[in-house]
């Protein structure tokens, strides 16, 4: 359904795109997941016709996306990260003008309008102007907006950010949803609960290149991925460190934490607090982290996917 | 392209601020300067000139505002996200401009006849016997205005950029154009300048109908709309090229 090679983008000096490639086939949910300015946006953005590709290939439903972006956009849906709303109109009123962007002939868009207001649960207050309303309910009208034409491709661009718990549950829900009956999905985040629950397989961006896509258990089995015992500490000091570092070689430090890296969590555990007791340390805080995505990212790149 | 427009002449009329300053700040505006250029005539044909004035020289300067404010909303649009997600969906990129450029138009022409009917009614401006004149050239002010608004806010990056750039670019074109003081009251090299600028020509126009009362068909009256087309056309062009290279890209 929609095939990306070898995809270059640089705005001035920096490179944004590498040579991203991947192949999403028709009703699967993709999950381009990485930190902010990893090339997310970039992506979506090239895969929804704003900005040309310096270089690579892109085709959309069959369609090549340098020659024939008319017939990719009828195609695709996009759901962008800003909140593109008439503010002064009422959410039925947007939706008439969005569905009207496609041609939807009207009596058919009316019916369009009812069925998606209803899935997203705001048909009650349709008729209400959007500036009355709520952020997460700016979020559903935004995504519903992109949904009237029933676009085989979704294109999700972070559509959960800055939204109350209710609200992003029943977009969970509206996208397994959409899932469910065929729609292809490309959904991109930095919370990596959102890609686990919603996509069959993930890309993992960074610095505007893939480092590594597949399903969750592909994702697994990369590298030397290892569960860890993570514990913070009041007084931890270089020097307390050094002395760790000797006794436990697979670890990694940030700050006041300590990343204890085993294969065998559960017998592990007690060894560690005895040994951090033992070098005068202060324990703060002690959590078990299995490997989920935020692990392997943090394994692959080094890096932690979110600023905390 | 109908829908777009449509959608902001809902947006415009759904608007008490934007309504205020297209039709009641002009009227206001045409009141104040007919009765003080009135006071500095005694003769009827003064009065006349002073009318006509006033009306011509109000209208062209108050649609200049109008129309870089339509202009400014497109970057609103822009800054919003409203612009990305239109360039989502399957039209034409320069369809967004016209769309524009149309409902700029729509909102110019009604600007210009409702000060030519308030002119009417209050100071008994004759606009009945000359009314296919008058229609040509609201036109064609109108046209040449809006192209110069849209131009206006291509250049600019942000809705404040725009107010502050045109409010500049307006008042100076103005005040050589003949919008505050008349031309023919200037001296001779102001008056050559003058042809320079949109208001002059405009002006000149209203005057040829109202004061001159040159007919319809006059080469001399034709040719002031004929200028006043060229300048649209160029206008509108440049706001295309200027839209494509700076507004498209910043999305």
């Amino acid at each position: 359904m929609i095939n990306v090679s070898s995809l270059k983008k640089s705005f001035d000096t920096a490179d944004a795109l590498k040579g991203i490639s991947f192949n999403i086939p028709q009703g699967e949910c993709y999950g381009l997941l990485g930190p902010n300015g990893a090339g997310k946006t970039t992506t979506i953005s090239i895969l929804s016709t704003l900005i040309e590709p310096d270089n690579g290939e892109v085709t959309i439903a069959g369609y090549d996306l340098k020659k024939n972006p008319l017939d990719c956009k009828k195609n695709i849906g996009v759901v962008t990260q800003e909140l593109a709303l008439y503010n002064e109109f009422s959410a039925y009123d947007n939706l008439i003008f969005w569905g009207g962007m496609y041609k939807i002939p009207g009596k058919e868009l009316e019916k369009l309008i009812d069925e998606t207001l209803n899935l997203l649960g705001l048909t009650d207050r349709k008729n209400d102007k959007v500036r009355t309303y709520s952020g997460g309910m700016k979020r559903r009208i935004n995504i519903a907006s992109a949904l009237l034409h029933k676009p085989a491709i979704l294109l999700m661009d972070e559509p959960t950010v800055g939204i109350d718990p209710q609200s992003r549950n029943l977009i969970f829900e509206v996208v397994e949803k959409l899932h469910n009956e065929g729609t292809t999905i490309i959904y991109t985040t930095h919370y990596m609960e959102e890609a686990e629950r919603l996509c069959d397989r993930i890309g993992i961006l960074d610095n505007g290149e893939i480092i590594a896509q597949g399903t969750m258990e592909e994702l697994k089995t990369l590298g030397s991925m290892k569960e860890s015992v993570v514990v913070s500490f009041n007084n931890l000091t270089d020097k307390h460190f050094n002395i760790i570092e000797k006794v436990w070689k697979d670890l990694q430090r940030f700050e006041d934490t300590i990343h204890f890296y085993s294969m065998n969590i559960q017998g592990d555990l007690s060894k560690i607090i005895i040994m951090c007791n033992e070098f005068g340390l202060d324990i703060l805080h002690i959590d078990i982290q299995k490997i989920n995505l935020e692990t392997i990212f943090l394994s692959l790149t080094g890096k932690k996917l979110r600023d905390k | 392209m109908i829908r777009l427009v449509k959608k902001d002449l809902k947006l415009f009329f759904g608007n008490k601020q934007d309504m205020l300053l297209t039709f009641a700040l002009p009227i206001i505006f045409i009141t104040l300067f007919a009765y003080v250029f009135r006071e500095t005539n005694n003769s009827e044909e003064g009065d006349l000139v002073s009318l006509v004035h006033a009306v011509a020289g109000t209208s062209v300067f108050m649609l200049l505002f109008s129309v870089a404010g339509i202009g400014g909303s497109l970057l609103d649009e822009k800054q919003e996200g409203m612009l990305k997600k239109l360039l989502c969906s399957p039209i034409p990129p320069d369809y967004i401009l016209f769309g524009k450029l149309v409902f700029a138009n729509i909102i110019s022409i009604i600007q210009l006849i409702v000060m030519f009917i308030y002119a009417w009614l209050v100071f008994g401006l004759d606009i009945m016997h000359h009314l296919p004149s008058l229609i040509l050239m609201i036109f064609a002010t109108a046209f040449a205005c809006t192209g110069f608004g849209v131009v206006l806010a291509s250049f600019a990056k942000t809705r404040q950029q725009v107010q502050g750039f045109s409010s500049i670019v307006i008042l100076v074109m103005s005040g050589i154009g003949g919008s505050m003081i008349p031309i023919f009251i200037m001296p001779e090299i102001m008056q050559k300048i003058a042809v320079f600028t949109v208001n002059y020509w405009g002006i000149q126009g209203i005057y040829d109908i109202f004061w001159k009362l040159v007919p319809l068909a006059d080469i001399t009256f034709l040719s002031k709309v004929f200028v006043l087309l060229c300048i649209g056309t160029f206008l509108n062009f440049v706001a295309l090229l200027m839209f494509r290279r700076n507004i498209l890209k910043m999305v």
